[in-house]
C-alpha cells in the first residue's frame, strides 16, 4: 500500500468519504467506514493501530455531540460519514510522507512555487507553535498574568500574540532574501530527485474511482 | 507570485494556527484560525490571503480533517478583509472591531449550512453545546445551529480583526515600508 503513487492514496482519501455522503445512509456509510478502517488495520500494509486509535479518539466526540443533537438515528447516520472522513484521512497522512507527495508533485509538473508553499508551511507550522509556546513560558516567568476577567486575558492575549507576529514577518524578509539567493522564481521547473513511479494501471484507478463518484452522485440526484 | 509573497504565505498559515497555543494558555474562547488569511491579505493583497486561507484548511486537515470542508469561509474572509483593507477600516480599533463583527455574522452565515449538512452542528463542543442551548429555547434544527455558529464566530472575529489592526499598527517602519498595501490599510499612505 505504501508504494502507490501519492495522487492514488490522495484519490483514494477523498473518494471515500465522499462515497459516504453520496450512498444512502446508514449502509453507504457503514460501508465505507468499515473499507476505511480496513485500510488503516491491514496488517503489513497499513500504518497500525496507532493511527487507528488516532481516528477512535477524534471521532469519539462527534458521536457523543450528535446523540445529544440528533439522538440515535442522526447519531448513526452522520457519526459513519464524519468516521469515513476521518479515518481515510488519518490513514492518508500515517502513510503519505508530505516530502513523497511534494516529489509527485514536480515530477507531474505543478509550478515549484506550489511545492515549495506546501513543503515550507509544514516545517513553519511546528517551529512557530513551538515558539509560540516559549513566549508563553517567558512571559509567564515574567509576571503575566494570563487569568482573570476577560479584558486581563485580551491584554494577555495582545504581549503573546504581537511578538509572535512580527518576528514572523520579520522571518518573511530573511526568506526572500534566501530564495532570492538561491534563484527561485516563477515558472522554473526543478527536477525531482527521487520521483513515485506511476504507472498506467494506477492512473486508470484514480480515474475509475473519480467517474464512479460523478456516476453515483447522479443516480443519486436524479 | 512573488518571492515576498511566497516567502510570507507560509508564515502566515503558520500565525493562524500556531495562536491556538496562546489562545489556550489566555483560556479564552476563541480560534483566531483566520488571523493569517487576514493579515496575508492586508500585507499584499486577495491573492495571497485566499492562498493562506486555502493552505491554513488544507494543513489544519492534516491534524484534524473536519476543517476542510470550511475551506469557503477561509476565502469569503480574505475576500471581505481586502474590502476592509481598501475602505479603511484597520485605521482604527473603533472601525475594525464593528468590520469583524460584521464578519462574524457573514461567517456563521456562510459556515451555517456547511455546518449542519455535513456535520450535523457538532463540529466543536462549544458549537454543539451552543446548538442545543438553541433546540432548548425552541429554535428550529437549523435555527439553532445558526444560533451556535454565531456565538462562537461573532466574538472570534471581531478579536482577529483587532489583533491584525494592533499589528499592523505596531509594524517597524522598515517593515511596513515593504507591504504598501499595508500602510494604505492602516492610513499611513
Amino acid at each position: 500500500m505504501r508504494r502507490l503513487h501519492p495522487f492514488t492514496l490522495l484519490t483514494l482519501a477523498v473518494v471515500l468519504p465522499a462515497l459516504a455522503w453520496i450512498l444512502p445512509a446508514p449502509w453507504g456509510g457503514a460501508g465505507t467506514l468499515i473499507t476505511a478502517m480496513a485500510l488503516l488495520l491491514t496488517p503489513g500494509a497499513s500504518p497500525g493501530f496507532g493511527a487507528a486509535r488516532t481516528a477512535v479518539i477524534t471521532a469519539a466526540p462527534f458521536w457523543f455531540f450528535l446523540y445529544l443533537l440528533h439522538g440515535v438515528g442522526g447519531m448513526v447516520s452522520t457519526g459513519l460519514r464524519l468516521s469515513t472522513m476521518i479515518a481515510s484521512f488519518v490513514w492518508l497522512v500515517a502513510i503519505l510522507p508530505p516530502a513523497r507527495l511534494v516529489e509527485a508533485m514536480v515530477a507531474a509538473g505543478w509550478p515549484v512555487s506550489a511545492a515549495f508553499l506546501f513543503s515550507a508551511t509544514l516545517q513553519a507550522v511546528p517551529a512557530l507553535r513551538e515558539r509560540a509556546q516559549r513566549l508563553v513560558d517567558a512571559q509567564r516567568c515574567r509576571g503575566l498574568a494570563t487569568r482573570g476577567g476577560p479584558l486581563v486575558r485580551l491584554r494577555a492575549l495582545r504581549a503573546l500574540a504581537l511578538p509572535l507576529v512580527l518576528s514572523a514577518l520579520h522571518d518573511v524578509d530573511e526568506r526572500t532574501l534566501a530564495l532570492e539567493t538561491r534563484g527561485l522564481v516563477a515558472g522554473a521547473r526543478r527536477t525531482a530527485l527521487a520521483p513515485p513511479a506511476d504507472h498506467r494501471g494506477e492512473q486508470a484507478l484514480r480515474w475509475l474511482l473519480v467517474l464512479s463518484c460523478a456516476v453515483l452522485l447522479v443516480w443519486r440526484v436524479a | 507570485m512573488s518571492i515576498r509573497v511566497l516567502a510570507l504565505i507560509p508564515f502566515a498559515v503558520a500565525i493562524s494556527l500556531a495562536l491556538s497555543a496562546i489562545v489556550d494558555a489566555v483560556g479564552l474562547p476563541l480560534f483566531l484560525d483566520t488571523t493569517g488569511t487576514i493579515l496575508a491579505t492586508t500585507l499584499l493583497g486577495p491573492g495571497a490571503g485566499i492562498v493562506t486561507g486555502v493552505l491554513t484548511s488544507t494543513v489544519n486537515s492534516l491534524r484534524n480533517p473536519t476543517f476542510w470542508p470550511f475551506v469557503a469561509i477561509q476565502i469569503i474572509v480574505a475576500l471581505y478583509a481586502w474590502l476592509a483593507a481598501r475602505r479603511g477600516w484597520f485605521r482604527s480599533l473603533r472601525t475594525a472591531v464593528p468590520a469583524g463583527l460584521l464578519l462574524g455574522v457573514i461567517a456563521s452565515v456562510t459556515s451555517t449550512p456547511i455546518s449542519y449538512f455535513v456535520f450535523g452542528c457538532s463540529t466543536t463542543g462549544g458549537i454543539a453545546l451552543t446548538t442545543k442551548l438553541g433546540q432548548l429555547i425552541g429554535l428550529s434544527n437549523l435555527g439553532a445551529c445558526f444560533f451556535g455558529s454565531f456565538l462562537s464566530d461573532f466574538g472570534d472575529k471581531a478579536v482577529t480583526f483587532a489583533l491584525v489592526t494592533t499589528i499592523l499598527h505596531a509594524l517597524p517602519r522598515r517593515t511596513a515600508a515593504r507591504f504598501p498595501l499595508a500602510l494604505r490599510a492602516v492610513g499611513r499612505a
